[in-house]
């Protein structure tokens, strides 16, 4: 793919990508400096993509993923902070940054494990089907179904406690 | 599968593989014949039907493309690593030119060790080139590789 067509692209996933790393970081500066760092990677190697493989978006966004662990990674070297992604509470910075009338959703999202605020980000944030979730999660397709409405119900529990 | 048994094990997921459009054919007739008969069903269809527009419009992230637009041209983004190789290589190129050049010009070397000496290291820099040259045919063919560079 030719470096000015894929900036092109990337810049529409921009905003998405932001609000995957902002879910898994629980900061939106993290998440920014996240993107950033993904943007610098892919552009510097355009020709890793290859469009045989799946989209630009669902590969990107695997990038942004993985770049976001790292991040946790190198945050907290000495425990298991990967593992205990699924679980993390996000930072409190999230819930004062977004705009005011999504602060509800924002709120009853930040209830939920990182795993099910990503999942949903993916799906009805930025449509990803679910052949494309499983890719970027690495997690097998049969999972996507249920895992995804389980975070749902989650959601919509905690929506309708602060409604 | 009569009709109070499906309404006691409830559809589930299938409702959110409906939403989504990831279910069958028949898993959707399935679960639209189930609807009609469970008011808890279809109500909680209706309700995730509203959430997931909810998270649709939501906005998650509000940082704008002329943000990103900048971040993309940021001189980190764009030069940072081939600056540095050229510098590295440049100079690579510089120091080995001059060690070359008074190798061969040199008075004190026999001819026949010289030729000995540039036949070693034609030998090597040949199986250096292969090496690389298969890497970079590997790189391209693997296509998973790359992902998460
Ligand atoms: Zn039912």
């Amino acid at each position: 793919m030719k470096k000015n067509d894929m900036k092109q692209q990337l810049l529409q996933l921009g905003n998405g990508a932001h609000a995957l790393a902002t879910q898994i970081l629980g900061n939106t500066d993290d998440a920014a400096d996240a993107v950033h760092d993904a943007f610098a990677r892919v552009l510097s190697k355009p020709d890793a993509y290859d469009a045989r493989t799946g989209g630009l978006k669902p590969w990107f966004l695997r990038v942004v993923r993985n770049g976001c662990i790292d991040q946790i990674r190198r945050r907290r070297p000495a425990d298991n902070a990967v593992d205990e992604l699924q679980d993390q509470a996000p930072g409190p910075d999230v819930v004062v940054e977004v705009a005011q009338r999504d602060r509800a959703l924002q709120n009853a999202l930040a209830k939920l494990s990182a795993g099910q605020r990503e999942i949903i980000v993916l799906r009805d944030y930025m449509d990803l089907s679910y052949a494309e979730i499983a890719d970027v999660q690495e997690i097998a397709q049969g999972t996507v179904m249920s895992r995804l409405h389980r975070a749902r119900m989650a959601l919509k529990e905690e929506l309708t406690r602060h409604d | 599968m009569t009709k109070q048994r499906q309404v006691d094990q409830h559809i589930g997921e299938l409702l959110s593989g409906l939403l989504d459009g990831e279910l069958t054919q028949q898993q959707r007739q399935m679960v639209k014949l189930h609807c009609e008969g469970c008011a808890e069903c279809s109500e909680n269809l209706e309700s995730l039907r509203v959430l997931r527009k909810r998270i649709g419009d939501a906005a998650l992230s509000e940082v704008g493309e002329d943000k990103w637009r900048e971040h993309m041209n940021d001189k980190r983004v764009e030069t940072p690593r081939s600056i540095g190789w050229i510098l590295f290589i440049g100079g690579l190129l510089v120091v080995a030119g001059i060690a070359v050049s008074a190798f061969l010009f040199s008075d004190e070397i026999h001819i026949g060790m010289k030729f000995l000496i540039i036949a070693i290291y034609g030998g090597l820099a040949t199986l250096l080139y292969s090496v690389l040259r298969q890497r970079l045919i590997e790189r391209k063919t693997d296509k998973y590789k790359d992902v998460e560079i």
